[in-house]
């Protein structure tokens, strides 16, 4: 078994099956890290907990929803306005949040009390809002609230109102992965079901595990939508709370991010034999191809093949641009769950990158097979990584850009290797034709920065440049290029706005 | 396994592993039933014989069966020189070895747990 | 004074109390604190220093999971400490950080703590100066403010000890930025006075380096912290970031202390220096003079011109809130609105907030508990009209969506580039503040095309 031993964790032997290095005829069957099992305590794991997975990363998307932690303050603070999951209501579900605020006597005394006025309380205060879902937390799981029965009551109390419960505390799991679970079994158990929906069209799909992080959700729905296909709901991005309780009437579950949500849409095809379509919403083929399978489901696949023409013809000189740019840039694909698979292979086929790492902080061994599968030879596969191990495989692949989050984005700055943001991107959506281009624009900006290459100058013994006042990023990338064959091949840099999303919003279908 | 067809199996698997997500789903018996019934699907669009895509969940195994088999016409231009009984033990070999990668040989140990 | 009259919170201003004694951690070298209780505590609290600071800065969990929040998870601490010591040899110095989930299950930290001294400690790590502190953080009290307040106390209190005197005073600064640090640093330097900063932050600005081996730490030590036993007095510039340690100062070692102002303004950046004229019996030199006078020439072109009866409202930390106030009050403007975040019973008795209840002329609101919703549901339903907000990112889009100029200033800014670096107190901070103030309203006058015309000659 090719498992990968970092140097600082010699001495914590439950870290040696977490980290593996895909050598040459490694398959699966032997090249596999072990997953989603308890972080080990002080090693400064990247995980967040069961909470967050709950409500800010699946519950918190949903826009016509008021977001109501049942708990301290701090559980609310630190889970609001650090996403960019925009919505179409002018973002109401990431600029207004809500906690009970819980309080010592109400950890002594019990606190449903609390917990129902401040239900009533934020509903008064957005008379236009009459949907909810309460989350729990550490505490109010600890001391044994009943939220189910307080929401019970108020909307007995409020018959115009509906709530959703949450019952996902903070220690539920070893990661936020806990959280997504609970949420997607504790929606289609509450609430899928419970409203039917207008069905406007024959073809009528739920998007499903899709957070319009910088307006994805609107560019993938603006393709469904050119097909003719409804699409009735969105779990949970842009997505709509009444919308989300008729998913059992869509014929097809769109899947995306596997991750944090194939439990609901294998519990849909169960239930209600839904069949899951898992598609790639990133790289020119995997999505060619999603569409096109979504439009044989519905024979709509010629309707599929014009989207596909017109996008690419539109899109790909841009794609050529970068990628005969960015070909051989080694890449550490370290993200929280689904984007390492998802762009594993199609970052290396697509614009020619090397992926030399990926990681998960919160995915399963599923997560893995899948990116271990679609990446090449050599890459190294940690899983769970803390910050000494971040760090000692950044010295030793030395990449030239890794994906990661804010904060570990800032322990690579201080290493000199440039970073994007793969949770809330840089200048996205990333998602889409158009989005994939924007990708490769954020990674060559980021790569061939004129400042990244001064950073690595020391003053004080190497030659200073006393030739050039500036350079440009194209002098730095296409030093070795076959501008030639690039200007030839009519590749173009990107032509798009800094806003591609909001004018999607005006349009009619 | 012959050598030469092991190195087209290997091929069509590394092609999947690649580019398909179906072989993941997160519990054996779903695996078990994406392989056996895609590429059932996908074998039988290759050899011009009927597909039953009459219910939604066959729809959705032959929509995915139709991207699979084109990818495998355009990637791999030697299965339109095979004969159909070739083709057929090619995907046989094929469904074999995916269901080792993906079920049988998989070191993931939440194939096994009862409940999604 | 008044309170929030909800029960919940719409929009907090603050996180709970184990952010702020995450933060004070970060402000000690060689030191690494444990969280105990669910990863997400921690988390987010790095991420919210990344966010502000751009910078990393370590912190650990001791992870709690499922099993471990039923049956008690002291267990959890002890591997933690193992695990961080082994792989970080420079550590010396682990606070274990409780949160409400610890709490509530009633996990004895200072039990495992001493079990560690004589067990793991004493075996494993016998040749390496370790400290072990217990700091009991239950996010269901107070705030981030009282958990600072809560961790610098304990920080002092385990290392403070009398052994010489050493001529210097103790300065807490509070939950201040580097650029805050840079500016107290000079005013000490000028008034040449010799002070223990502690838990300073001046060096979270770290650089990106062509070895690539700079990190960002605090720059307090252990023989810092050991010292604050033997200064000649302690000034505590926030009341309620830092006035905890000050009393076990003074009730341990007799170690006078002056608790405020924060100097933030000229006036009260003024009766700081002669806070450090008393406690040492230094002069007030003359380039502190001249300095001044650049600061008030600075605000003299600023002050009947552009900010007076200029109506604000100011959001954040309470000492932050209240010297904010103070200065907007000598600029001539009516700070309308005062929200402090948590309900901490001693607002209503500090005196500079009975100060303005008795001087104030205008009316002026004061609200304690209060939440960010309170400010907005006051704007939008015509209850206050404003000029100008003072606040921290938290409530950028009350600014956005209302058409209301906002000043970053606080804890959390990440909608700002660069605000840490720059110094809110001193002479050099009110002239930052008041020129950042003039600008704010000076962009919010040409988007809006409201008198821009007044800027063609000034």
């Amino acid at each position: 078994m090719p498992y990968h031993t970092f140097k600082c964790s010699k001495c914590i032997p439950e870290r040696t099956k977490h980290a593996v290095i895909k050598g040459h005829g490694e398959d699966l069957t032997s090249c596999l890290p072990l997953g989603y099992l308890n972080t080990i305590p002080g090693s400064i794991s990247e995980r967040g907990c069961a909470f967050c997975g709950a409500k800010h990363v699946i519950g918190t998307p949903m826009k016509d929803v008021i977001h109501l932690c049942h708990g301290p303050v701090g559980c609310t603070y630190d889970t609001w306005q650090t996403k960019r999951y925009i919505s179409d209501n002018d973002n109401f579900q990431f600029k207004y949040t809500f906690a009970t605020d819980m309080k010592e006597k109400h950890i002594v005394f019990g606190s449903e009390k609390l917990l129902k006025e401040s239900i009533t309380e934020a509903f008064k205060a957005f008379p236009e809002i009459n949907r909810m879902a309460i989350y729990q937390t550490c505490a109010s799981a600890l001391i044994g609230d009943d939220m189910d029965a307080v929401a019970q009551e108020v909307m007995n109390e409020m018959p115009d109102v509906d709530i959703f419960v949450c019952n996902s505390p903070g220690f539920a799991g070893p990661s936020q992965s806990g959280g997504h679970h609970k949420i997607n079994i504790a929606w289609v158990n509450q609430k899928v079901g419970t409203v039917e929906p207008k069905i406007t069209s024959d073809y009528v799909i739920n998007y499903v595990g899709e957070y319009n992080i910088q307006g994805d959700q609107e560019v993938m729905t603006d393709y469904f939508k050119r097909m003719g296909i409804q699409v009735l709901s969105t779990f949970t991005g842009n997505g709509s709370y009444d919308d989300l309780r008729s998913m059992h009437k869509a014929d097809l579950n769109v899947l995306e991010c596997a991750r944090s949500a194939e439990y609901i849409c294998n519990e849909l095809r169960e239930r209600y034999g839904t069949p899951r379509m898992d598609i790639d919403g990133f790289g020119f083929k995997p999505l060619s191809e999603s569409l096109l399978k979504v439009g044989l489901f519905f024979g709509l696949e010629e309707k599929a093949q014009k989207i596909i023409d017109e996008e690419t013809a539109r899109w790909k000189p841009e794609l050529d641009w970068y990628a005969r740019r960015l070909k051989g840039v080694k890449v550490c694909l370290w993200p929280g769950g689904s984007k390492l698979w998802h762009w594993a292979n199609v970052i290396h086929e697509e614009m020619g990158v090397e992926v030399v790492s990926l990681y998960t902080k919160f995915g399963h061994q599923g997560d893995m097979e899948k990116g271990i599968a679609r990446c090449g030879e050599g890459a190294l596969a940690i899983d769970d990584p803390n910050e000494l191990e971040g760090i000692e495989a950044m010295m030793e692949l030395q990449p030239d850009v890794i994906f990661t989050g804010v904060r570990p984005g800032e322990v690579a700055k201080k290493l000199r290797v440039q970073y994007l943001n793969a949770h809330a991107y840089h200048n996205g959506p990333y998602k889409g034709y158009e989005g994939w281009v924007r990708f490769a624009r954020d990674i060559y900006n980021a790569v061939y920065s004129p400042i990244h290459q001064l950073s690595g100058f020391d003053i004080s013994k190497d030659e200073i440049d006393m030739d050039n006042g500036f350079v440009t990023k194209n002098i730095i990338s296409d030093a070795e290029i076959d501008r030639e064959a690039s200007i030839a091949n009519n590749e173009r840099e990107y032509t798009g706005k800094y806003d591609c999303v909001t004018h999607l919003r005006e349009k009619t279908y | 396994m012959d050598e030469i067809q092991n190195e087209k199996v290997e091929q069509l698997v590394n092609y999947i592993m690649k580019w398909s997500l179906w072989q993941f789903n997160s519990r054996e018996w779903d695996r078990e039933k994406q392989n056996e019934e895609i590429l059932k699907k996908t074998m039988q669009i290759l050899c011009d014989e009927p597909v039953d895509n009459g219910t939604p969940e066959a729809r959705y195994y032959w929509s995915e069966a139709m991207i699979l088999s084109s990818d495998f016409k355009t990637n791999f231009e030697w299965i339109s020189q095979m004969k159909k009984t070739e083709i057929k033990k090619l995907m046989e070999d094929l469904k074999n070895r995916i269901d080792y990668l993906t079920i049988t040989g998989s070191l993931n140990a939440e194939l096994k747990v009862k409940r999604y | 004074m008044k309170k929030k009259e909800r029960s919940g919170i719409i929009n907090p201003i603050f996180t709970c109390q184990p952010a702020g004694a995450q933060y004070v951690s970060i402000g000690v070298e060689d030191c690494i604190g444990i969280v105990h209780g669910g990863q997400g505590c921690v988390m987010f609290v790095r991420l919210l220093f990344a966010q502000h600071f751009k910078e990393n800065f370590l912190l650990a969990s001791s992870s709690l999971h499922e099993d471990t929040a039923v049956l008690g998870a002291t267990h959890r601490i002890e591997e933690a400490v193992d695990v961080l010591l082994m792989r970080y040899p420079e550590v010396k110095v682990v606070p274990i950080i409780s949160t409400c989930s610890t709490e509530i299950i009633g996990d004895d930290v200072e039990g495992v703590i001493r079990k560690l001294e004589n067990g793991l400690l004493k075996d494993k790590y016998a040749d390496r100066e370790v400290h072990l502190i217990s700091i009991s953080t239950p996010s269901f009290k107070g705030s981030m403010v009282s958990g600072y307040d809560i961790a610098v106390r304990d920080f002092v209190r385990e290392f403070a000890t009398k052994k010489e005197p050493n001529e210097k005073i103790n300065l807490i600064t509070g939950w201040v930025n580097p650029g805050d640090v840079t500016a107290l640093k000079h005013l000490l330097n000028e008034m040449d006075v010799d002070a223990n900063v502690l838990f300073e932050t001046e060096s979270f600005d770290s650089p990106l380096m062509p070895n690539g081996d700079a990190v960002s730490y605090g720059g307090t030590t252990i023989k810092d912290l050991e010292s604050t036993g033997d200064a000649i007095g302690t000034l505590v510039l926030n009341r309620y970031e830092g006035k905890l340690a000050a009393d076990f100062l003074e009730t341990e070692f007799e170690i006078p202390s002056i608790i405020g102002p924060t100097p933030i303004g000229i006036r009260n950046t003024d009766a700081f220096l002669n806070n450090l004229k008393k406690m040492t019996g230094k002069p007030i030199p003359e380039s502190l003079v001249r300095e001044r006078g650049v600061a008030i020439d600075a605000l003299t072109d600023l002050v009947h011109m552009f900010f007076a009866d200029k109506k604000v409202a100011i959001f954040g930390n309470p000492d932050l809130v209240i010297g904010l106030a103070e200065f907007c009050i000598d600029l001539e403007m009516k700070p309308v609105l005062l929200l402090l975040g948590d309900d901490n019973v001693n607002y209503s008795k500090d005196p500079r907030i009975k100060e303005f209840e008795e001087k104030v002329e205008f009316d002026m609101e004061i609200i304690e508990n209060a939440d960010l919703w309170d400010l907005e549901e006051r704007i939008k339903n015509g209850d206050v009209e404003l000029d100008l907000i003072i606040g921290h990112s938290k409530g950028r889009f009350i600014s956005i969506d209302n058409d209301i100029p906002m000043l970053r200033v606080g804890f959390p800014v990440y909608d700002r580039a660069g605000y840490y670096r720059h110094p809110i107190v001193g002479y050099s901070g009110a002239t930052w503040l008041a020129e950042e103030m003039a600008n704010v309203l000076f962009t919010d006058m040409e988007y809006k095309k409201n008198k821009e015309w007044i800027l063609n000659v000034w």
